[in-house]
């Protein structure tokens, strides 16, 4: 491999037989693809029957890095999970902070492709180019946190990096993650995915190392970073101090677009009891970080008094916040820290697991189920017990728990009574805490994004910085086609989002700055262009080969219908008429039909997709 | 450039758990400094984590017992100017000093098989200069 960054190897593990492989990649590859994101949507789009059931052992788990990771530049301490997911059916990618990216790069490889299933529990050791399947009998049944510390054990070495599931991937729960330290490849129930093949945890330790192409040239950028940074307050002070809760005064008290009580509105009285001061103030114990950031956004609370006492976690972040406060009717932000550490204990996404919950609330409120359905608790918006319990429940598949580790949707579908309006999810992935009324562009965004309701394809950030007018409808595709395009090269590289407000919220020439130094592909910003409009095309095709199609491209009837029904967006929504007029932009600024919403020939010819063109023509 | 390290202070990296947010830039600038590389085994500091709030920071602490010299069947390791120094002629890279630390301050060159151990960065240690929230600090103490 001439470019730096990269090993120019995929480790190719088959728990079905047992047997590992090596993959060569090509540097045309590399430069074609990027790396994280990238590479995991080619080898899923290569490998997978698109129509198999996300349980089938033909499903294959990518875990990837891209050429930053193990490299130090500010936020690339992290690795990528893909899979076809159980909650969307389609190409899902997850992202996690974790020093097992660089471990991967350092014990030689780009990534890992793991397929089949295994016939008992297992969990893998890759040691540099020695990897073992072992057993994992006496993991299976433990919370991640301790299935970590077991394996370092068992291999006598506490450096050791560790990303494992907990009884919810056992369990199969369709929002299942996947945790590394504290931090969680969260969504899209790649976890149960990890369940389905008895793959409990993946254990990486490399004695290699990575290099960047150009070190002067990376040293420059790092100067440049380092004096540029200084001028973005979230970045030194917002995150660095409060962290991701420090969102919550803003978006519930300027923007009014907090979910509240399953989105019956976005303003919610009781957000004091959930802020960010009141967290710092009075639960904050220390800061964290993903490696190789200096940011620290993350923080470490606990409970020190009242119902909740002795909860502590690794977060909340904002998301878990929005979740299991204010869409749980929820004010105290005690009951929030307890919930998040069991959700990371037991290994499931905090975002569906509370928007699932709030929206069984609603089914309860509404009468469409009763005491009957729900082993007696009282599904009342604000019952804190009833969320805790919910929480085990869900990760154990116990009485209504089962149903509610099915998802909103699936949920809805087995409830029926039109229940199915007011489930807050896109193509099955529950909508995270940034509105799709009072953010045009997150409309548009949840609607087209290939994971769904993902706030990490289109970003909320720029509309809340007012970089695009977050009412406006005009010229919104074209905002939405430029974030997801960074978004998507991001996952790739792979750094963090929140560099979005330092280098920009929409692709542009300082991604392609700080690429170059680290890769040496010397790209130009139209190269850069081409390589995500591949990616993000490639991850449509897989989508559009699994059935996919325009129509599936929407919002939930609640949103599209009922305007928020109070606070500073009072009146705001985003209507079928004006989604498809979107829609209809969107498509034509893509390249895609836009009947069907699948890619034209000529627009993936152009970007060199002429073997996926042919695949999509025979459909 | 190179400093004069007095006999009668000895050296500590300090560490501050309560500070270190766990990003391990330390580990990374170590590996940059010493070798022009990145690699989590070619750093001469670790950090690890146990539990939700334990962290300990793995390096040598230029402990007064010493016990990597006292291991070492070949003499190999000296203290001089308030470091561990590895004489790599002499040295088998048989790895009973890494062994005998109980701090896990040494290990093995992954390539060369010798021990690699903290040197201060020629006074200057990397780990300190680069910790975003001075989690880790270069202390004398008396002897």
């Amino acid at each position: 491999m001439k470019y730096g960054g990269y090993k120019g190897k995929i480790l190719r593990v088959n728990l079905t037989t047992r047997k590992t492989s090596i993959m060569e990649i090509t540097d045309e590859f590399a430069r074609k693809y990027l790396g994280g994101n990238g590479f995991a949507v080619r080898f899923l789009f290569d490998m997978i029957d698109p129509r198999i059931d996300a349980f089938d052992p033909t499903n294959v788990i990518a875990m990837m890095t891209g050429p930053f990771q193990g490299i130090y530049v500010p936020t690339s301490g992290k690795y990528l999970l893909a899979a076809k997911s159980p909650l969307t059916n389609g190409y899902f990618d997850s992202i996690s902070g974790g020093q097992i990216g660089a471990e991967i790069k350092y014990a030689g490889y780009d990534g890992i492709l793991i397929i089949g299933r295994a016939d008992k529990p297992v969990y893998i050791f890759v040691d540099d180019d020695k990897v073992e399947f072992k057993s994992a009998e006496r993991l299976w049944g433990r919370l991640t946190s301790e299935t970590q510390e077991m394996i370092k054990e068992e291999i006598g070495d506490p450096r050791l990096s560790v990303s494992a599931i907990g009884p919810a991937g056992e369990n199969k729960v369709r929002y299942a993650c996947v945790i590394t330290e504290y931090r969680a490849a969260g969504r899209g129930g790649i976890g149960a995915v990890m369940g389905s093949k008895n793959l409990k945890a993946i254990a990486v330790r490399g004695s290699g190392t990575n290099e960047p192409a150009n070190p002067e040239a990376l040293e420059a950028w790092m100067k440049w970073y380092n004096e540029e940074v200084k001028k973005v307050p979230a970045l030194t002070t917002g995150l660095p101090v409060y962290g991701t809760p420090i969102l919550v005064s803003s978006i519930n008290n300027m923007f009014g677009g907090f979910g509240t009580r399953n989105y019956q509105t976005e303003y919610f009285e009781g957000w004091e009891g959930l802020c960010a001061e009141l967290l710092k103030s009075k639960y904050w114990d220390k800061d964290s970080a993903c490696p190789a950031c200096p940011i620290a956004s993350s923080k470490i609370f606990s409970v020190k008094e009242g119902k909740w006492k002795g909860a502590i976690s690794e977060g909340p972040d904002y998301e878990t916040i929005y979740s299991f406060g204010s869409m749980c009717g929820i004010n105290d932000i005690g009951l929030v820290i307890k919930a998040d550490s069991m959700c990371d204990e037991y290994g499931m996404d905090t975002v569906s697991c509370g928007v699932t919950i709030s929206f069984i609330m609603e089914c309860y409120e509404k009468g469409l189920i009763t005491k009957e359905n729900t082993d007696g608790m009282e599904f009342k918006f604000g019952n804190d017990d009833v969320v805790i319990q919910s929480i085990e429940k869900i990760a154990k598949r116990i009485g209504i728990g089962d149903l509610m580790a099915e998802g909103s949707l699936r949920a809805a579908r087995i409830i029926g009574g039109n229940s199915e309006r007011f489930a807050i999810q896109v193509k099955g992935l529950e909508i995270p805490g940034h509105s799709a009324r009072a953010l045009r562009g997150m409309a548009l965004g949840y609607a087209v994004a290939s994971r769904g309701g993902s706030h990490h394809d289109p970003r909320p950030t720029g509309e809340y910085a007012g970089a695009s007018d977050r009412k406006a409808v005009e010229g919104k595709a074209s905002w939405v086609i430029g974030t997801m395009r960074w978004t998507t090269i991001g996952d790739s590289m792979i750094i963090c989002h929140f560099l979005e407000r330092l280098l920009g919220y929409t692709l542009n020439q300082r991604h392609v700055d700080m690429i170059n130094p680290v890769t040496g592909f010397g790209y130009t910003y139209e190269e850069l262009v081409d390589v995500a409009e591949r990616i993000l095309d490639l991850e449509r095709a897989f989508n559009v080969r699994a059935g996919i199609r325009r129509k599936d491209d929407t919002l939930p009837r609640r949103f599209l219908e009922e305007p928020i029904a109070s606070g500073p967006s009072k009146g705001m929504h985003t209507d079928e008429f004006t989604l498809n007029k979107m829609l209809d932009e969107f498509y034509e600024l893509k390249g895609w039909d836009k009947r069907t919403g699948i890619p034209t020939k000529e627009k993936l010819i152009r970007i060199g997709l002429e073997d996926v063109a042919l695949e999509l023509e025979k459909l | 450039m190179s400093i004069v390290i007095a006999q009668e202070k000895k050296p500590l990296i300090k560490f501050d758990a309560q500070k270190c947010i766990f990003c391990k830039i330390c580990e990374l600038v170590c590996a940059r400094y010493h070798y022009g590389k990145y690699g989590s085994a070619i750093s001469r500091i670790n950090i690890v984590r146990r539990g939700i709030k334990s962290l300990r920071y793995l390096i040598c602490t230029r402990c007064e017992k010493r016990f990597c010299i006292a291991a070492c069947p070949r003499k190999a390791l000296s203290y001089k100017g308030g470091n561990i120094v590895v004489n790599e002629d002499l040295c088998d890279s048989c790895g009973d000093c890494v062994k005998a630390c109980p701090f896990l301050g040494i290990k093995l060159h992954p390539e060369t098989k010798k021990p690699i151990i903290c040197d201060l960065c020629n006074g200057d240690p990397q780990c300190v200069k680069h910790c975003p929230r001075g989690a880790l600090t270069l202390i004398w103490l008396s002897r």
